[in-house]
């Protein structure tokens, strides 16, 4: 119970410490978008500028318009967008399932794909195969995926035509051209975390495999394919989990690029436009959220490792 | 590692010879807008007409600049918040490190951008230095160095753990020697290599970083070529001129690759024990 | 999954909008966050009001004043405009309007003299949020004659007197009661914002039946609307937020067209047009929106008119604009726009003419130097610094484009980005440019630059930085130009006034003048009657006309 206590406070102090500093980021930032509009349209005058920046309360120091919006926090008010004229969870819930729909999807697509590579190339190492995934693990991280996004934008929407270079589905409705427009994004992020998962699973795969649980089992006269799926497989997914679990935040965030490259309006996207457009409810409640999703993920990872690893549990 | 090492030896090859053989980067022909490749300008010229392999030279300085000075910058905060975590311990050692749980569950593009979006101005740097070229690098060194330092804080950390116990140690604090010391003279030397590894691998993530940044505009920003904002470009021309996106993606691609293979090269001669599989 | 890509590639193949001919998707580059009309200042929000709100007064596409909601454009001439002398001694002008007969919100409620009492209560209310409330300030009262017609004061006579295009119309029934208990809240909580498909709010011939925020918003026909029939039963803007996958979009047939208010850059556009010129039409008009250097004249360099002659004569423009636009936007004297009935033919003109340039520097104390770059007695550098907007491409390109050419006179140029929330917001605002600035201007036709060129519009902290003269641009010859044109109501001498003016601009060169925006159309070949303004009214205006052929 105790760590439990003291994860959660600490996980609220880098909360508040973080949105103290994004204030003050934000808020030294100079500017804003009222300044913005005026410079843009002469028709604007300064009377005007003066009158929408004291609407807006953004005449105040920063430190001031952070206590104020702390304590509305504290009441449970996430407040209202300043570039949506909406409350903040209203804006942002459909950037988050467009978000959440890529990220799964990619996910999902790259552990499917990554682990069964993983587990054949840890079967034979040193064969071709093998050393394969760990050419592709190797390139996965380093390749930058907006460029993998926009190279796969080249070969299959410009030059052969075959699916939408970007923006979200067809306004008609039909499903088809929903997933269409999935496709490259998706294959885009999945390609980029298939050799990464791979290389892990290999190398979890090989370490169960040294075992003497293993040897055990298989002097017992087990089937070496119940003792891969009952034993070695079992236990070498953990890692998995835990890594997976703690790239659930990153994954989240790093979602910006891809959403860039191909015009899909995520939470990246929406974060993005609210730090630029000094939107601070907006911006704040959405890093908040992203840092959030972190420590969860991390908490996560260590709760999977206490489930399914009973060693740990019996401690 | 021997493979990291000639990607990275022939970029370093280009780099060198490439001003010698290629025309200027700056040089512009506004008739000779996306150009294919030819003998003149063998991959072809960008968007004023000027040639892409030299302006993708020019673009690789600064792009390996920035993630060498950030690599250099993050490693020394790293190393020195986690010589002084590991050697104190202690209240000391709990208060950095859960400042380093906390920065490493900071969402890190996100952030970076808010970072990045900030202005130097505010910060006193009068305006003709804000327009270098140095600046531009020190500056985003600087931002991504104060996200990255994570890493190798946790890695020197630990090695500074298991050393601090070791028979030399201890003599060097019976005969007087001041902390600071220690730490420099005995400490940090075994723990070298770690740090060597960890920089070499973080210098490949922060290309990376870098040039999402300046993709979105807030990393290099032109008229100074990386090879971030030259994908930006290519973008908008991606119907018209698709090469233009192939050329600083890959380049970034190797470089990134070569820095990896060298680092995972390295850390299996270093200490053969803890070479991930 | 086969199925799937064999189904798009079939739509590709056929390459044309595979989608029945009375709906109409296009595409547009921002998605508008809010909807109420005259709060927040928003591009893509203007866009798609246009469909389903109509003005009072607008600009047409020939970039003159007509009614839209109103039956007869009041003037001095017809009687329906007084000049008055207001309650405070001073001269104002009394303008009378009298709203169409059949103009109907989407619940059938008629437009009525109290919409419009409404709408300026909101407009001019400290707390309600209104952008541009500089209108509203001027109408000093309003006397509803009958439930259509109704008299505006006005504080001052100015030629455009009858021009109320800011002047949007709420439905007072239904915002009334959300604006008066709580004036502070009404920007959260009105109706457009919060009931956006409401069909009351929309006096047009469509109103908004759907908003996928992010994706897209849908129009359709206001059973109401007692015009001309639109042709189309569904009219969807969708967003794509890059250029590139709008553009793929449109091949694809996910969009049938892309708005030139909000849509590819014209290099973009000509591009696509080469590959795609069969299929489909890039109309480009020349626009307003005045791309120029605005000039530091506090800074010793700048402060000579020689040097800035010479900067001027060594660049140029006309290649420029050739090379990087196909020469479809034209290049620039002052800031009044080819297209505007006030715009000279015969001032005096710069043309690329280094051998003047270089005298021009010469005279002025600057010798060839080292590396090139010209010295002057003090051995100090001809060196100028430009700061522009980060992420407009076109302006870095153009920045650069500067720097070689002026390089080739022997003067370096320094070119600086900064987001536009930070030049706007301070440098320029400011005055903090050393040199020389880049960015542009729109503003309605025949607009009278006062708050950019008259000497009491020059930014300081003693008067709040308010004002745009960013230059600091002092001239008594200007001022007194800018006073008169304001308040001289007869066109023929207002039009020797603009002359005179645009001629002292060119002389005096406070700004550098480069070149007129132009946006780009993408449209289908078989659609037709879609005129684009140019300026700041959007094309829908006169969506009535649109159709398939």
């Amino acid at each position: 119970m105790g760590v439990i206590a003291s994860r959660l406070l600490q996980s609220l102090a880098v909360l508040l410490t973080m949105s103290f500093i994004v204030y003050g980021l934000m808020g030294l930032m100079p500017g804003d978008p009222i300044d913005l509009m005026i410079a843009a349209d002469p028709n604007l005058s300064s009377a005007d500028a003066a009158r929408l920046k004291a609407l807006y309360g953004l005449d105040k120091p920063w430190t001031e318009r952070w206590g104020r919006w702390l304590a509305r926090l504290l009441q449970g008010e996430l407040g209202y967008s300043r570039l949506y004229a909406r409350p903040v969870a209203e804006a942002m819930a459909p950037a988050l399932l467009n978000t959440a729909i890529l990220m799964a999807t990619s996910l999902g697509l790259a552990l499917a794909v990554a682990l069964p590579l993983g587990i054949l190339a840890a079967g034979r190492p040193g064969s071709m195969l093998d050393r394969t995934v760990n050419l592709l693990a190797f390139a996965s991280v380093s390749v930058p995926v907006f460029w993998l996004g926009l190279m796969l934008i080249v070969v299959f929407a410009v030059t052969l035509g075959w699916l939408p270079a970007g923006g979200m589905a067809a306004v008609t409705g039909d499903q088809g051209g929903r997933l269409a427009h999935m496709v490259l994004p998706v294959s885009a992020l999945a390609l980029a975390g298939i050799g990464q998962y791979a290389r892990h699973m290999r190398a979890a795969m090989l370490a169960e495999a040294g075992h003497d649980y293993i040897r055990t089992a298989r002097a017992k006269g087990c089937s070496p394919s119940r003792v891969l799926v009952r034993h070695q497989l079992r236990n070498a997914l953990l890692p998995i989990v835990t890594i997976v679990a703690l790239e659930v935040g990153g994954l989240f965030s790093g979602a910006l690029i891809t959403e860039t490259v191909f015009a899909w309006p995520g939470m990246g996207r929406l974060i993005y436009e609210a730090v630029m457009g000094n939107d601070f409810n907006l911006a704040l409640s959405g890093l908040l959220l992203a840092t959030a999703m972190t420590l969860a993920g991390s908490a996560l990872a260590d709760l999977a490792y206490w489930r399914l690893d009973p060693r740990i549990r019996r401690q | 590692m021997r493979a990291g090492v000639l990607i990275l030896l022939l970029l370093a090859l280009a780099a060198l010879l490439g001003p010698l053989l290629l025309p200027e980067p700056d040089a512009m022909d506004l008739a000779a807008r996306f150009a294919p490749p030819s003998p003149d300008h063998p991959l072809g010229t960008d968007e004023l007409g000027r040639d892409l392999a030299a302006r993708l030279l020019q673009g690789g300085r600064i792009s390996l600049a920035v993630a060498l000075a950030t690599a250099l910058l993050a490693t020394i905060i790293g190393t020195a918040i986690g010589l002084v975590a590991g050697y104190h311990g202690g209240l000391a050692d709990a208060a950095l490190m859960r400042l380093t749980d906390g920065v490493m569950a900071l969402p890190l593009l996100p952030l970076l951008i808010v970072l990045a979006a900030a202005d130097p101005a505010k910060l006193g740097v009068p305006a003709d230095i804000q327009g270098s070229e140095s600046f531009a690098v020190a500056r985003l060194a600087a931002i991504i160095a104060c996200v990255g330092w994570t890493t190798v804080a946790r890695l020197v950390r630990a090695a500074t753990l298991s050393v601090r116990g070791r028979d030399f140690v201890r003599a060097a604090v019976a005969m007087g020697a001041s902390p600071s010391r220690i730490m420099l003279r005995h400490i940090l030397p075994n723990v070298a290599s770690p740090i060597v590894v960890a920089a070499t691998l973080s210098v490949g993530h922060i290309i990376l970083i870098e040039s999402a940044l300046s993709f979105l505009g807030l990393g290099i920003r032109p008229p100074l070529a990386s090879w971030g904002n030259m994908l930006t470009g290519a973008m908008d021309a991606v119907w018209s001129a698709p090469q233009l996106a192939v050329w600083p993606g890959a380049a970034i691609f190797l470089t990134v690759l070569g820095f990896n293979l060298l680092g995972d090269g390295l850390q299996r001669s270093l200490n053969p024990r803890s070479a991930s599989t | 999954m086969r199925r799937l890509l064999a189904a798009t590639m079939l739509t590709t193949l056929l390459g044309f909008p595979a989608m029945a001919k009375d709906e109409l998707v296009i595409g547009i580059t921002q998605f508008p966050a809010t909807f109420h009309p005259s709060i927040e200042s928003m591009l893509a929000k203007t866009y798609v009001l246009a469909f389903a709100q109509r003005p009072i007064t607008a600009y047409d596409s020939s970039w003159q004043l007509v009614c839209m909601l109103c039956e007869t454009l009041p003037t001095i001439e017809n009687g329906l405009a007084k000049v008055e002398t207001r309650p405070d001694g001073g001269t104002g002008i009394a303008v009378t309007y009298t709203l169409k007969a059949d103009a109907r919100w989407g619940d059938g409620k008629p437009v009525t003299s109290d919409d419009v009492v409404f709408s300026w209560e909101v407009g001019r209310h400290p707390q309600s949020g209104v952008a541009s409330a500089e209108l509203f300030r001027r109408i000093t009262a309003i006397d509803v004659r009958d439930e259509r017609s109704f008299t505006l004061h006005i504080d001052r006579v100015t030629f455009n007197y009858n021009a109320i295009n800011d002047l949007r119309l709420l439905p007072a029934h239904i915002e009334r009661p959300r604006f008066q208990p709580a004036p502070a809240e009404y920007r959260n909580r009105n109706a457009f914002d919060q009931d956006t498909t409401n069909p009351g709010l929309y006096n047009g011939p469509y109103r908004i039946a759907q908003v996928v925020q992010g994706s897209h918003v849908a129009l359709e026909p206001n059973v109401h609307w007692a015009g001309p029939k639109p042709a189309f039963r569904r009219i969807v803007v969708r967003t794509v937020e890059n250029t590139a996958a709008l553009e793929a979009n449109l091949l694809s047939g996910g969009i049938d067209m892309i708005a030139g208010e909000l849509g590819l850059p014209l290099d973009q556009a000509m591009a696509f047009e080469k590959r795609n010129g069969a299929r489909y039409a890039v109309v480009t008009k020349p626009s307003l929106t005045y791309e120029h250097l605005d000039l530091n004249m506090d800074s010793p360099v700048l402060a000579d008119v020689r040097l800035r002659r010479a900067l001027l004569l060594a660049l140029d423009r006309v290649s420029l604009t050739r090379q990087l636009f196909g020469g479809r936007q034209p290049v620039a004297d002052s800031m009044v726009p080819p297209a505007d009935w006030v715009h000279a033919t015969d001032t005096y003109r710069y043309s690329f003419d280094p051998a003047r340039a270089a005298a021009l520097l010469e005279e002025a104390g600057w010798k060839p130097g080292p590396g090139g770059i010209r010295v002057n007695i003090k051995g100090e550098r001809l060196s100028l610094e430009l700061v522009t907007t980060a992420g407009n491409r076109t302006r870095e390109l153009v920045a650069q484009v500067l720097q070689s050419q002026w390089r080739k006179a022997g003067i370096e140029l320094r070119i600086r980005t900064e987001p536009p929330r930070v030049l706007f917001g301070e440098t320029v605002t400011r005055r903090k440019f050393p040199h020389m600035a880049m960015f542009a201007w729109y503003s309605a036709p025949e607009s009278v630059p006062r708050s950019t060129l008259h000497s009491d519009s020059v930014p300081n902290a003693a008067n709040n930085w308010s004002g745009q003269n960013y230059t600091g641009y002092s001239d008594p010859r200007m001022d007194k130009l800018l006073g008169a044109i304001e308040v001289e109501l007869d066109r023929n001498r207002r039009k020797a006034l603009w002359r005179e003016l645009q001629d002292h601009y060119a002389a005096d060169l406070p700004a550098l003048p480069l070149y007129f925006r132009a946006d780009a159309f993408v449209m289908p070949k078989a659609l037709k009657g879609l005129e684009p303004t140019g300026h700041q009214d959007p094309s829908p205006y006169w969506v009535e006309r649109w159709r398939w052929e």
